[in-house]
């Protein structure tokens, strides 16, 4: 910890002129150059590792310096709360040290490892120190990131990870001791992961807005609980680096690709609504395979068309052959229609069938039935020649099912439980069906 | 089973009641306009199609441009009915498909694009949404997550569409 200070009281002489007077002016005037502040030229986003430093250090305030400088310094302990105008202005300070560190994360330093776990605490502290630094909603994510990656990082900082809570624990008045800082804040982020809004005061909830996404809030509730359980086992390093690793990898993901998995996500959300509402719509909705729920829904939209098409017909032959009309007209168009589906497709032929409430069968079963059943109820028998010219009959029989996978050779009959009831008897000799 | 639609459909703005009238007063137009005595084949499958074409067109209105499906249906209508008029039907069929087999193209490429960028597992829906816009009116421009939703309604209308149709040739047939 000590080169640290050494470092910064050199890299602060060397800079002090050209820099300090934007923090005075930051301090000042608050929140609005702060937000300039953030946005200032002078962090070089791509300055290499040394570069870094100096600008973390440089752009301090030399005033929060004195501040800063307590918890490192393990013995003094001191009492002395955060300035509350320094508060914001720190604070967008940690969330620039936030973005930079980690981005030199990224970059995979591990040069000042010590400085840098330093620079970690220090903005641990800043942020543990805020009160509702709300301001800052942008970099608030920056912040957000690498704070529970500085909490969990490295061989170097967990023994001064226990020093930083406790020394943090004095200063603001918002802890409730320095575990139960670091609770607040892991709580804080499953919270928020949840939420997502920065709509109460919560000091750490303005960690989880920016850059949307519940991605980043899991991320950041895995990587915080990761942490948690670090910074309770005080003292252990075995714990720090084999997480750091994957609080890096999670971190990246989350940032890296955020945007395009937000929007992939919200669409993949929205086109489960939809499904689930088309499920209740379609009558066999029992499927929980998306792709068979898409072929289930397809045929209905078939079937209904069929339907629509064969409710046409049937006005058309009542209104038209109102004079002539008697059951065998409508069986007989009917019987075109079927026909000219089954040329093309004999699933629609079914489907249209099914839609008349009819269904096929063999014709030894219909004779069967109807002999046996004849006394209450006359089915109604169409004999056609299919395309082969056997003798099968096609029984048309009415049922009260809805739609469901057509074969030839299977029954539908529920003569029993027939929904319309009422069926014409009339038995046809085979007659030919012509086909257009 | 009462021939009445009235008593189901109080509601005069609903669906259902916007598209009987329309289809009865479309029905009573064609019922006018032939004789009803002719029984040759082909003009009954002439009367078939006026009549579906009918229905859609009723249904189409009825929704009154509110969703995709149905501008896209009335487009085709309109389309084919002014093509009908303008030139000979074989010419009108070839342009009407010639138009929508360009927008079609433009839509799959379209669509191709889009897939690639999406992710891996949403590749097994692709055939069957392209059946889906086959069947829905105005399917081939829309993507997944409309698509869904106006199969939604249009499963929605046509059901409505049978129910209505299916009383009337009930009360017809009485």
């Amino acid at each position: 910890m000590q080169p640290c200070s050494r470092e910064m009281q050199a890299m602060n002489s060397l800079l002090n002129p050209t820099q300090q007077i934007p923090l005075q002016d930051l301090q000042s005037n608050g929140n609005s150059n702060a937000h300039q502040q953030i946005q200032n030229p002078q962090f070089d986003p791509t300055s290499p590792h040394d570069d870094f430093l100096e600008q973390m250090l440089s752009t301090l305030p030399s005033c929060s310096w004195s501040d800063l400088k307590s918890p490192w310094d393990p013995p003094k302990s001191d009492e002395t709360g955060p300035p509350n105008p320094d508060n914001n202005v720190g604070f967008h300070y940690d969330e620039i040290l936030a973005s930079k560190l980690r981005q030199h994360q990224i970059n995979g330093g591990g040069g000042s490892s010590s400085a840098a776990a330093a620079m970690k605490m220090m903005m641990q502290q800043q942020m543990m120190l805020e009160g509702r630094a709300t301001a800052a909603a942008g970099a608030g994510g920056g912040g957000g990131f690498t704070m529970p990656l500085s909490l969990g990082s490295g061989a170097a900082g967990s023994h001064q990870n226990d020093n930083i809570v406790d020394g943090s624990s004095f200063k603001s008045p918002n802890h409730q001791g320095g575990d139960g800082s670091v609770q607040a804040l892991c709580n804080s982020f499953g919270a928020g992961s949840l939420h997502g809004t920065n709509q109460s005061s919560n000091q750490f909830q303005h960690f989880h807005h920016p850059q949307g996404g519940n991605m980043q809030a899991q991320n950041f509730g895995v990587t915080a609980g990761t942490v948690m359980n670090q910074s309770q086992a005080s003292g252990s390093t075995t714990g720090g680096t084999p997480a750091q690793p994957k609080q890096r990898v999670r971190a990246r993901r989350g940032q890296a690709t955020d945007p395009h998995s937000i929007a992939e996500r919200l669409r993949r959300e929205r086109i489960a609504e939809r499904m689930k509402a088309l499920q209740e719509l379609v009558p066999n909705a029992n499927k929980t395979d998306k792709a068979s729920m898409l072929d289930e829904i397809i045929d209905y939209v078939k079937f209904l068309q069929l339907q629509v098409k064969g409710g046409g017909d049937c006005i058309q032959t009542s209104a038209n052959g109102k004079q002539t009309s008697s059951p065998n007209d409508s069986l007989t168009v009917t019987e075109h229609q079927v026909a000219k589906l089954m040329e093309e497709d004999m699933g629609s032929a079914m489907q249209y069938l099914q839609g008349k409430g009819l269904c096929l069968m063999p014709i030894s079963l219909a004779t069967a039935i109807s002999t046996a059943t004849c006394h209450s109820r006359n089915p109604m028998i169409n004999n056609a020649n299919p395309n082969n010219g056997n003798s099968n009959h096609l029984l048309l029989q009415s049922s009260g099912e809805g739609p469901s996978s057509p074969s030839m050779s299977v029954l539908t009959v529920q003569s029993a439980t027939v929904g319309n009831g009422a069926i014409d008897g009339s038995v046809k000799d085979a007659t030919s069906v012509s086909k257009p | 089973m009462s021939p009445m639609n009235n008593p189901q459909d109080l509601n005069p703005s609903s669906l259902k009641s916007r598209f009987t009238t329309r289809f009865l007063r479309a029905l009573t137009k064609i019922n006018g306009q032939k004789p009803i005595s002719s029984s040759s084949p082909r003009e009954m499958f002439q009367r078939y199609r006026r009549i579906k074409v009918a229905a859609d067109k009723s249904m189409a209105w009825s929704v009154r441009s509110r969703r995709t499906w149905s501008r896209a249906m009335l487009w085709k209508l309109r389309s084919r009915y002014s093509c009908r008029q303008a030139s000979s039907s074989r010419r009108s069929s070839v342009r009407t498909s010639t138009i929508i087999k360009s927008r079609q193209a433009k839509t799959s490429h379209e669509k191709e694009n889009k897939n690639t960028t999406t992710g891996q597992d949403e590749v097994g829906f692709v055939v069957q949404a392209d059946k889906l816009r086959k069947l829905v009116p105005g399917g081939e421009a829309m993507d997944l997550c409309n698509l869904l939703g106006e199969t939604a309604h249009y499963i929605k209308c046509l059901t409505t569409q049978v129910q209505v149709m299916r009383k009337i040739a009930h009360f017809y047939s009485l």
